[in-house]
Order: C-alpha cells, then structure tokens, then sequence
C-alpha cells in the first residue's frame, strides 16, 4: 500500500472519529453508541497503517490475499451491527406497547370508561 | 422533607429500611420501584411509603430521575436519596442534612471512602479495577469542581432546594452519569457541593451489580462524558411540571 492510500484510509477514520464527538457534543447521538463508533474509527486507523500485520495474519490461516480478510470482518462487524440494532427496536416496540397499555389503564381510570 | 428510595428486587430489606427511615428522619418517603418482579411495591407500601412503580426497568438512575422529579411538583424543599439495601443508616442521613443547613451546601455527598480505596466504610473490599476507576473519577470530576470530592459515585446524598430545582428537569439517568454527571452540572450551575465520609453497616441483603466487563464499559463510557461535558451542549429542560 503506497503512504497515498495510507493518508487517505486514516484520514476517513479520523473524519469518522471527529463526526462521532461532534454529534456526542450536540446531544444527537447517545454515549453508548457513541463509543462503539468511535471503537469502529480508531481500528480504522490501526488498521490502515498496519497492512503487513493483516497480511501476516491472513498468511497464517490461510486466506491468500490480505484485504479480503479485512473485507470478511468488516461484513461480518456490520452483521453484528445490525443484529444489534434489531434487537434495540425489538426491545423499544415491546416498551411503546407496554407504555400504551399504561395509558390506556390510566384515561380509563381518568374516564370512567375507555375510549376507543 | 422528602427521601428518595430506589429499589429493584429489594423486598427483603425494603421496609425495614423504610421503617427506619421514618423513624429516625420523620420525613415521607418515596420508593421508586423500578419494574421488580417480586413484591417490593407491596411491602414498600405496607410500610408507609409512596410508592411510583416503572412500567420497565430504567436503571437506578432512571429510579432517582423520577424521585427528583416527584420531588420538585410536590415542592418538597430537601431531599435525601438513601440506597434499599440498607447500607445507608438513617441517622447518617440526618448527618448530610444537618451538613445542608450548617454549611449552606446545595448538595452533600456521603463518601464511603473515609478511609481510602481499599474498602468502603461497610467493610467491603473494593476490586482493584474499581479502585484505580475511582480515584480517576474522583481526580477528574475535582478538577473541575471548588471542593474535592473522593466518592463521585456515592448514592448517599442530600439535595437543598437549589439543587432541586435545577437538577430535577435535567436529572442525567445513564449508569454513573446519574451519579458523576451530576456533580459536573452542580459545578456548571454554581451549586454548592460538600462532601463528608460517613458510616456504613453491611447490606442486608441483596447482591453488588455487575461483572467486570459491563463496568469497564460503563467507565469508559461516564469518562467520555466527563471529558467531553464542558464543550457539550446543555441538556434541554425536559417536560417538567
């Protein structure tokens, strides 16, 4: 990998981790997430400077060529990713339903009766 | 006088904690449960508390948020947040309040860690992991505040009117930030913070939360917020009243 690609590769990590503080610094996106992203940017950095470690690793279980192996995890982290998110809105469905039941409870107690 | 009990699961000790309470402070009390599944509503409530049940779990900081919040439409003026475990003594809390009105404080904190990090004052050893986080925090959250504080994560604390007032509407609910961030707010705010060491007996019951890896998850993520709490926005007020 020639030091062109290596400046340009870190340097989407380093915009990737710059835009994750700035939405954390306007209260757009939460800590938690943010700190997964931020995780995300920092390899990105790592691994843009460390080709011949990912070939030496790609080497020795056997995957010829070094990038697919970076290609491989970089589908599978999104899998993963998404799996996660998923399971987040699985979670808020079932509490907007338990909400509404709540309320439902409650403008019957307001009431008298229930509206439709 | 209002105190805020968060509980979760603690049917066992809740209302001897709350018949304690009563006792010894002569100030309602409130217990935030926090979507137990076992009868804590139902002692907490046989023994004289009010109690606000989550329809979900919201995490203990979520438990405080509401307290607070019920607190300031009920206009109560003092406020002291005592854990159900019942590590915290009630006459200790008579000493945080006394403390509120003796050095014009807005917020006192009890710290378990009179007697440094090696163990808090229930008798408790603390893991090294939690050590070394707790200095840190401490050192980082003194930095930015007038007085030094070594128990930035104590849940013992009194709060004056002022306090009330302003951290009622923004109360930050997240695990530790409930804890830690407020105190970086109280600075913001000009609250006055003090902290003195107080006594603790053994939990009567119940188990300590949670393994290693989620801690050090929550660490990172409540160092994070210090680090980056003087450039961020402030919290929008939050549909109170």
């Amino acid at each position: 990998m020639t030091w062109k690609l290596v400046v340009f590769v870190s340097a989407i990590a380093v915009i990737n981790v710059a835009v994750v503080i700035e939405f954390v610094r306007r209260r757009k996106l939460g800590e938690n997430f943010a700190l997964l992203w931020i995780g995300v940017g920092l390899l990105g950095i790592v691994l843009s400077v460390a080709r011949p470690l990912i070939d030496n690793v790609a080497n020795d279980i056997g995957v010829r060529y070094g990038p697919t192996l970076i290609f491989t995890g970089a589908i599978l982290f999104l899998l993963f990713v998404c799996m996660n998110l998923s399971m987040h809105i699985s979670r808020l469905t079932e509490r907007s339903e338990i909400l509404a039941e709540e309320i439902t409870f409650l403008r019957n107690r307001l009431d008298g009766e229930p509206r439709v | 006088m209002l105190v805020i009990i968060p509980a979760l699961n603690e049917a066992e000790t809740v209302g001897r904690v709350i018949a304690d309470v009563i006792a010894a402070l002569r100030a309602d009390v409130v217990v935030v449960d926090d979507g137990s599944t076992d009868a804590t509503a139902r002692v907490a409530r046989a023994a004289g508390a009010q109690v606000l049940s989550h329809p979900f779990n919201l995490g203990v900081g979520g438990a405080i948020r509401t307290g607070m919040r019920y607190a300031s439409r009920q206009g109560y003026s003092r406020v002291v947040q005592i854990d159900a475990d019942g590590q915290h003594l009630p006459s200790e809390a008579a000493r945080l309040l006394a403390q509120l009105d003796d050095q014009q404080a807005d917020l006192v904190i009890g710290s378990r860690f009179a007697e440094g990090y090696a163990r808090t004052s229930a008798g408790y050893e603390v893991s090294t992991l939690r050590r070394l986080s707790m200095r840190l925090l401490s050192r980082l959250v003194s930095r930015r505040s007038e007085t030094h504080i070594s128990d930035t994560t104590s849940g013992f604390r009194a709060f004056g009117p002022a306090a009330i007032e302003v951290l009622a509407p923004i109360y930050p609910s997240a695990y530790l930030s409930d804890t830690v961030e407020t105190l970086l707010i109280a600075g913001d705010r000009g609250l006055r913070v003090v902290e003195i060491s107080v006594a603790m007996r053994e939990r009567l019951g119940g188990t300590p939360s949670s393994g290693h890896f989620r801690s050090l998850f929550h660490l990172t993520r409540v160092i994070l917020v210090v680090l980056l709490h003087r450039v961020r926005r402030p919290v929008m007020q939050r549909g109170v009243q």
